[in-house]
C-alpha cells in the first residue's frame, strides 16, 4: 500500500512538473533568446527556440538606454518603500489589533474600504498636488503615496491578533513601553507577516508604472518599469536587446521571492486566517 | 486604555505609540485619500484641462457626454469581458493547483510551488512585453506550437482573448497561494469523520473542501475583481486599446483621458462612474454572499 502510494505520488509529481515546466516556458524562452543574435530570433524556420551564441545583447544593453542606472533607481525606491510601508503597516496592526479607543473599528473599516478605491479616481488630483508642490522628478513623490499599506494593516492586524494578550501584559508589568513592546516583541514574532508583505510590496513597487511615468521627466531618475517601455517603443526591431532587458529586469523580484519563500505561505495563511 | 508604569508623565501619554500612528493616519488619509475623492467629484462637474488652464463650472455636462459616448460603453463590456473571464479562470486554475500541491502524496513542493508561482512575482511590464513576443505572428511561440495561424494582438477578434490568457497565466498563482492557507487552516476531523461515513473523493470536496473555503474563494474573487476593474498595464503595452477599441478597457480610457488628451474634467467624470461601480459590486457580493468575516 505504501510503496503504491509512493509511485502514485511520484507519478503526480512528475506530472505537475511538466505542466509547472508549460508554466514557465515564455520565461526560459526569454531567456534562451536574450542570448540570441536578431537574425536568429526572427528566424521563420528551425527550431522552437532561437540558437543562443552570444552575449553581445547584455554587453550593449547600456548603449541604448542607462540601464543600470534605471535599475538602480528602481531598486532603491522599491526597497525603500517596502520597508516604509512594512513597519507602518506593522505599527498600525498592533494599534488596530492589542489598543483600544473610541471610534478604532470605524477607523480599521475605512482602511479596509480604501482598497476598493480605483487609482483612476484619486490620481488626477494627487497628480495636480504633487505637481503644484514643485515635488516632480523628486522620489519623495514616488514615496510619499506609498506610506499607508491598507493591505498591509489588514495582514498585520490578523497576525497581530493572534499573539496572546498575556504575553503583552507580563511585559507591561516589567516597565516596557508600548514602543518597546512593538519592538522587542511584536515585531520579531510577526516574520511570517513581514516576509509575505515583502514579497508583494517589492513586486509592486518594482512594476508600478503610472505614477513614475507621470512624476518622474528626468531620463536618469526614471524607474525601470516606464524606461522598459520606453525602450521597447524606440527600439522596437532589436529583439535581442529587449529580451535581454527584460530578462534583468525581473531577476530582483525573484530574489525577493527565494529570499522570504518559506516564510510566505504561512504569512498568508495567518492573515487570512480563521 | 491602561496607563503603562514607564510612561507616567503626560508628555509621554500625549505622544504615545497609539496617538502618534492614529494621528498619522488620520492626517494620511484626510490629505492623500479624502481631498483627492472630493477633488475628483468636484472636477467631474467642470470643464477642467490643465494644458489650456481651464476649470469651468458645467454641471452634469460631463456626464451626460461619456454616458453617450459610444467608446465609454464598449470599454466597460470589454472590461466586464475581461474581469469576468479573468477572475473565473483564475479561481479554477488556482484551486485545482492549490488541491493537487496540498496533496500528501506530492513530493518536492516547494520546488514546484515556486515554478507555478514565478509568473506573479515577476513584474507585469516585462511579462507584457514576453508575450507580445509570444504571440508574434513570425517567431512567437504560440502560433508555431499550436500550428495556428492568428495574428493576435492585431485581430479585432483575437487581441482581447490573447490578453485574457495572458493576464490569466499571470495570476493564477496569486489564487494558488491563497488557496494553499486557506487548505492549511482546514479542520483535520472534519475530513476524518467524512472518511469514515465513507464519503469519496468528489463528495468531500463539494460537500466539505469548497464551503470551507468559501471565505477564500469570496476574498479572491473581491479582490480580483477589483483589480481587473483597474487594469491598464498590459492594454497599454500590448494594444494601447487597438486594434481599433477592442481592448479599451474603462481604466484605460481613463488613462488615455486624463494622461493623453488631458481632458482631467471627463477622465474624472469617467473614473466616478467606476468608483460608483466597484462600491456597488463589492456591497452585492458581500450582500449575496452573507459572509461579513472578511475584516
Amino acid at each position: 500500500m505504501n510503496t503504491k502510494r509512493n509511485i502514485a505520488g511520484w507519478i503526480l509529481t512528475a506530472l505537475l512538473f511538466v505542466i509547472a515546466f508549460i508554466t514557465i516556458v515564455p520565461f526560459i524562452w526569454m531567456l534562451i533568446s536574450s542570448f540570441a543574435p536578431n537574425s536568429e530570433i526572427v528566424k521563420v524556420t528551425g527550431g522552437l527556440f532561437p540558437t543562443p551564441s552570444t552575449i553581445e545583447n547584455y554587453v550593449n544593453i547600456q548603449e541604448k538606454f542607462n540601464f543600470m542606472r534605471l535599475f538602480a533607481n528602481s531598486l532603491f525606491v522599491a526597497a525603500l518603500k517596502t520597508i516604509i510601508a512594512i513597519y507602518t503597516s506593522a505599527v498600525l496592526g498592533f494599534v488596530f489589533s492589542k489598543m483600544h479607543f473610541r471610534g478604532r473599528d470605524l477607523l480599521f473599516g475605512v482602511v479596509m474600504s480604501t482598497m476598493m478605491i480605483p487609482w483612476a479616481v484619486t490620481i488626477i488630483p494627487q497628480y495636480e498636488m504633487f505637481t503644484n508642490w514643485g515635488l516632480q522628478d523628486t522620489y519623495t513623490s514616488l514615496v510619499v503615496p506609498g506610506l499607508i499599506s491598507a493591505f498591509g494593516i489588514f495582514l498585520f492586524r490578523q497576525s497581530i491578533g493572534g499573539i496572546s494578550d498575556e504575553l503583552i501584559e507580563a511585559a507591561k508589568l516589567d516597565g516596557a513601553s508600548d514602543t518597546r513592546i512593538f519592538h522587542s516583541i511584536i515585531l520579531p514574532m510577526s516574520h511570517n507577516t513581514i516576509a509575505a508583505l515583502a514579497i508583494f510590496t517589492f513586486l509592486w513597487n518594482w512594476e508600478d508604472y503610472l505614477w513614475p511615468f507621470l512624476m518622474i521627466t528626468d531620463e536618469n531618475k526614471q524607474l525601470l518599469a516606464v524606461g522598459l517601455k520606453a525602450f521597447n517603443g524606440q527600439y522596437g526591431t532589436d529583439y535581442g536587446g529587449l529580451f535581454a532587458a527584460t530578462s534583468l529586469a525581473i531577476i530582483p523580484v525573484i530574489v525577493v521571492y527565494m529570499i522570504f519563500q518559506k516564510q510566505f505561505i504561512a504569512g498568508i495563511a495567518t492573515g487570512s486566517g480563521k | 486604555m491602561k496607563n503603562t508604569k514607564s510612561s507616567g508623565s503626560v508628555l509621554s501619554k500625549i505622544f504615545s505609540l497609539r496617538n502618534i500612528a492614529v494621528t498619522f493616519l488620520v492626517v494620511y488619509f484626510a490629505v492623500f485619500l479624502a481631498y483627492p475623492i472630493f477633488k475628483a467629484f468636484a472636477g467631474s462637474l467642470h470643464d477642467w484641462n490643465p494644458l489650456v488652464g481651464t476649470y469651468e463650472w458645467v454641471g452634469l455636462a460631463n456626464f451626460a457626454q461619456i454616458l453617450t459616448d459610444k467608446l465609454f460603453w464598449t470599454s466597460m463590456l470589454n472590461t466586464a469581458i475581461f474581469a469576468g473571464v479573468s477572475t473565473f479562470f483564475r479561481i479554477v486554475l488556482g484551486l485545482a493547483l492549490a488541491l493537487l500541491l496540498s496533496s500528501k502524496i506530492v513530493k518536492c513542493k516547494d520546488s514546484l510551488r515556486g515554478l507555478f508561482y514565478m509568473p506573479t512575482i515577476t513584474p507585469l511590464v516585462a511579462v507584457s512585453f514576453v508575450w507580445m513576443w509570444m504571440f508574434d505572428p513570425q517567431f512567437g511561440m504560440i502560433d508555431r506550437v499550436t500550428g495556428l495561424n492568428i495574428n493576435w494582438l492585431h485581430d479585432t477578434k483575437w487581441a482581447m482573448p490573447a490578453i485574457i490568457i495572458m493576464t490569466i497565466w499571470k495570476d493564477f498563482g496569486y489564487a494558488t497561494v491563497l488557496y494553499l492557507a486557506g487548505i492549511m487552516n482546514l479542520p483535520r476531523d472534519v475530513y476524518e469523520a467524512a472518511s469514515i461515513d465513507g464519503a469519496n473523493g468528489v463528495q468531500t470536496f463539494f460537500k466539505i473542501t469548497l464551503p470551507l473555503l468559501k471565505s477564500s474563494t469570496l476574498f479572491i474573487v473581491i479582490t480580483s475583481l477589483i483589480s481587473y476593474l483597474q487594469a491598464y498595464v498590459q492594454f497599454l503595452v500590448m494594444t494601447e486599446g487597438g486594434p481599433g477599441t477592442s481592448t479599451y478597457t474603462i481604466s484605460y480610457l481613463i488613462f488615455d483621458q486624463a494622461f493623453q488628451k488631458y481632458n482631467f474634467g471627463v477622465a474624472s467624470a469617467q473614473a466616478v462612474v467606476l468608483f460608483l461601480f466597484t462600491g456597488v459590486l463589492t456591497l452585492i457580493m458581500f450582500k449575496v454572499s452573507g459572509d461579513t468575516d472578511l475584516s
